[in-house]
């Protein structure tokens, strides 16, 4: 169980996220959706440390984590892919699962990363940069397979990829939240974020504006909320 | 070639030690987005601690190079990764101030409890030589060359392959990105700072025997680090290395090709800046990415209002004008904080109008000085004349500078100008162009007003024009071009406003009021001289402008009193580049950079203080006809807003 409570937090001399509360249970997957802007990036940053909240309080499996550095909150468990392409550019694949891997063994997480992308295994000795826009995100991916993530937090990560890579990634994605941890989903495919879902959250201009099952949420009013516009009929 | 072989080998022993602190240079640059302007000052302070160590106390040198090398370094590096640290987010001007002021407290420190006299390093390597390609070389050299090449190798080795060296190639990509994976980028950046002093002070040690105890040299002549990383791009930790060897090279071969020149004899150690000044004009603008995002600085609102601002101006004025009739026989000392004045007003219009850090102003100041006196006395032209020409002669020097600040920003800028003022200083100074080989020439004061009381007039007067004219430019057209500049250069050009015209253009008005003071310091002296102009009064007159930032537009004038004034009624010595001054201004510019950024990070917490990053605040609160209508024009923008949201709240 990971719980985000009342999290205020912003950048310099803004408030991105307004008193948002937001829980991942153990073993589910939640998608977190809503307009460009509207701080989905932000609350993530917030999840796993990156940004420290101005107020409200962070617990996981029961234990204060508000505050803590993003490498502590890694330690216990979260695994966030950010946002682009979240893999060392000038560093080989290799190089980029050993540091992945927070000190385990590099040949294991070799290992475990190939299993789950077979194509990784044939670019080990490449640098990551040289990668094509798919393949960066399988190893961007890869992190949640390496180490065993309680939750793992995920932004966008089918943004900018080919349809059929698209595919292989939710693929992934089904393939990790069967195999028991949590995940919260930010994505920009709605309905597949949504199948995939037990819980949604829509967040509006820092505010969460709707939390419940996928199957309450209401198609129009989805569209309303990331055209920014009530739909007249 | 045979006759040349002698000096490749020497170039390639001194070489491999240069390239050893290179590397540690760029390898703090590169995890940590700091530029250690305090490099060669860590080097220096190994090689003083080696020094009194094994020659004070008498102890033996194993235990010397102990202390020195093993000892010293993790202390160093801490401090300069709790630095680091509280620099986040910093702007770019500020992190150069905070390690110029470190450096500025090391090497004051030396120069002020060991003297600025060389003191002679003892030898601990064996001085025998052996036959190498048919050349003698030193024992030492070649213990030197082979410890330095090994390090170099071991750690090369070392950061490609092992995990940690994987984590620091990793830190340099994405910090963030690492600390998701579980790592902490500041544990990393901790061996890295561990590492980089280490690679200083163990050069510093060997470069030591070669030149003598010299903290002013050793701190400078580590900077040939600088020219290495430059051939490496600040980047390529093996081409660092190769750019080490090949400034070794070639200072050695400008050994030999200048054997016999008195005028030319500076050129060899400033065969670093030539390759650092050459790498910087003509490397891609791509390739020489400041690493570490700049945000402009907020603004800031002035502190006084237009009315009581000009009323203060008049007193200080006022007050100016009584100094004679209080201060007795300290008078020439308020007489030399007046060229100060001008000369901190020039430094000011640069740093702080357009933010751009110059680290070769003392230069400039120097060009004028000897301009002067080669046309007053040389030429004899009318001394009111000499002392504008002297101004107008500095502005083509300027505008050389200008040069890389076209293309450069933030730290290289600083670099390419702090290697200008040292070419400048090692090279010119001797040459006939300045102050030829005798290095002083004589100054004279104007006809009629050349006693101490009716030149100090002389003196406010320009001072107050100087004042006046900066203050002018800040309000015109580039002013305001200047403040835009500083703010985003992205947008002026989107507005089809180039910034080469008024990047040079400041440049040029700066180094006209520096050339002006230049002039006005050697009538002052009676005596034009570059001894007070090295790099590292540079130096230290950057720092104290920035220690008195919080002055605001009056900081020229709290600086000139602060480095001119006070140091004559503290112990006694010259001006504030001397004694254990520098100390006290490193320390207090290191607390300001530090102080402004942990400030900078308050903000980027939520807070409703600074709403926009527009620079409406200052431009409203600033006197003048134009912000006046601004204040107007708000006033009716804000009651205009608040008639519509209550006509709003009555249709609901």
């Amino acid at each position: 169980m990971f719980e985000l409570d009342s999290i205020t937090a912003g950048y310099s001399g803004s408030v991105v996220l307004r008193d948002v509360s937001l829980w991942v249970p153990p073993r589910s997957v939640v998608a977190l959706l809503g307009a460009n802007g509207a701080g989905k990036t932000t609350l993530l940053r917030v999840a796993s440390g990156l940004l420290k909240p101005s107020a409200g309080r962070m617990r996981l499996d029961g234990v204060d984590v508000t505050g803590k550095p993003p490498h502590v909150l890694a330690r216990h468990g979260v695994c966030h892919v950010p946002e682009g392409r979240g893999v060392f550019p000038h560093l080989t694949v290799r190089d980029n699962l050993t540091i992945q891997a927070t000190g385990g063994s590099a040949a294991e997480a070799v290992e475990r990363a190939v299993s789950a992308f077979p194509i990784l295994g044939e670019k080990l000795n490449q640098q990551a940069g040289a990668l094509s826009g798919g393949q960066q995100q399988m190893l961007a991916l890869a992190h949640a397979y390496v180490i065993d993530p309680s939750h793992v937090l995920l932004d966008e990560v089918s943004m900018g990829l080919a349809p059929v890579v698209v595919d292989e990634i939710f693929e992934s994605l089904a393939k990790l939240a069967a195999s028991g941890c949590a995940l919260l989903l930010v994505e920009q495919y709605i309905s597949r974020a949504l199948e995939l879902a037990d819980y949604a959250y829509l967040i509006t201009r820092g505010g969460i504006e709707f939390a419940g099952e996928p199957g309450e949420l209401d198609g129009d009013q989805l569209t309303a909320k990331y055209l920014g516009t009530p739909l007249r009929s | 070639m045979t006759d040349l072989l002698p000096f490749l080998v020497i170039g390639l022993t001194t070489g491999s030690v240069y390239g050893l602190a290179a590397m540690g240079l760029v390898l703090t640059y590169k995890t940590s987005g700091i530029f250690n302007f305090a490099h060669g000052a860590i080097a220096a302070l190994a090689a003083y601690a080696f020094y009194e160590v094994k020659v004070v106390r008498g102890l033996p040198w194993p235990v010397a190079l102990l202390v020195a090398v093993v000892v010293l370094p993790p202390l160093v590096a801490m401090l300069m990764e709790r630095v680091t640290r509280a620099l986040a987010g910093a702007t770019t001007t500020m992190k150069i101030v905070a390690t110029i002021g470190i450096q500025l407290i090391i090497t004051g420190a030396l120069l002020a409890h060991y003297g600025a006299a060389g003191l002679t390093f003892p030898a601990f390597l064996p001085a025998d030589t052996i036959e190498l390609f048919g050349v003698y070389v030193g024992i030492d050299q070649l213990v030197s060359a082979c410890v330095a090449a090994l390090g170099a190798l071991g750690f090369f080795v070392f950061f490609t392959f092992s995990p940690l060296g994987v984590r620091m190639r990793a830190v340099v990509d994405d910090p963030d990105l690492l600390s998701l994976a579980g790592t902490s980028p500041f544990a990393v950046r901790s061996w890295a700072w561990l590492i980089g002093s280490h690679f200083a002070a163990i050069s510093g040690v060997l470069l030591a025997p070669l030149i003598g105890l010299d903290a002013l040299l050793l701190t400078l002549l580590v900077v040939q680090a600088y020219g290495a990383a430059a051939v490496g791009l600040f980047a390529s930790l093996p081409m660092t290395y190769a750019g080490g060897l090949l400034i070794g090279v070639l200072a050695a071969l400008a050994t030999n090709v200048v054997s016999g020149s008195v005028v030319l004899s500076g050129l060899p150690p400033a065969m670093p800046f030539l390759v650092l000044f050459a790498v910087l004009l003509l490397a891609g603008k791509r390739r020489l990415v400041d690493i570490g995002a700049t945000r402009p600085t907020p603004p800031q609102p002035p502190l006084l209002g237009p009315r009581t601002a000009r009323i203060v101006a008049l007193v200080v004025i006022g007050i100016g004008i009584a100094v004679p009739f209080l201060v007795g026989a300290k008078l020439p000392v308020y007489a030399n904080a007046l060229v100060f004045v001008l000369i901190f007003s020039s430094l000011q219009l640069l740093v702080r109008t357009s933010g751009q850090v110059s680290l070769a102003h003392a230069g400039l100041v120097a060009v004028g000085a000897a301009t002067f006196s080669h046309l007053a006395v040389g030429a004899g032209l009318p001394w009111l004349v000499a002392v504008l020409l002297a101004g107008a002669v500095a502005v083509p020097v300027g505008a050389l500078v200008a040069i890389p600040a076209i293309r450069l920003s933030g730290l290289f800028l600083a670099l390419a100008t702090f290697g200008f003022g040292l070419l400048l200083e090692n090279v010119v100074y001797r040459t006939g162009l300045l102050f030829g080989a005798s290095g002083s020439l004589p100054a004279p004061r104007p006809d009629g007003l050349g006693g101490d009381l009716p030149f100090y007039y002389v003196l406010l007067g320009f001072a107050v024009a100087g004042v006046l004219l900066v203050a002018a430019v800040g309000r015109s057209r580039l002013g305001r071009l200047l403040r835009a500049m500083a703010d985003s250069p992205t947008s002026l050009a989107t507005l089809g406003l180039g910034v080469n015209v008024t990047r040079v253009t400041v440049f040029g008005i700066s180094a006209f009021l520096a050339g002006v003071a230049g002039a006005l310091y050697a009538s002052q002296g009676h005596s034009a001289t570059g001894t007070p102009f090295t790099s590292f009064t540079s130096l230290t007159w950057l720092t104290v402008l920035v220690l008195c930032g919080a002055a605001r537009s009056a900081a020229p004038l709290a600086a000139a009193i602060v480095f001119a004034v006070l140091p004559a009624y503290g112990g006694g010595e010259a001006d504030g580049s001397s004694g254990w001054m520098p100390v006290l201004f490193g320390v207090g510019a290191l607390l300001v950079a530090l102080h402004e950024s942990s400030a900078r990070r308050g903000r980027s917490h939520v807070s409703a203080e600074w709403p926009t990053g527009s620079r409406a605040a200052e431009r409203i609160g600033s006197p003048g006809r134009a912000a006046a209508r601004e204040r107007v024009a708000h006033r009716d923008v804000d009651s205009a807003v608040r008639v519509r949201v209550g006509a709003a709240g009555g249709a609901r």
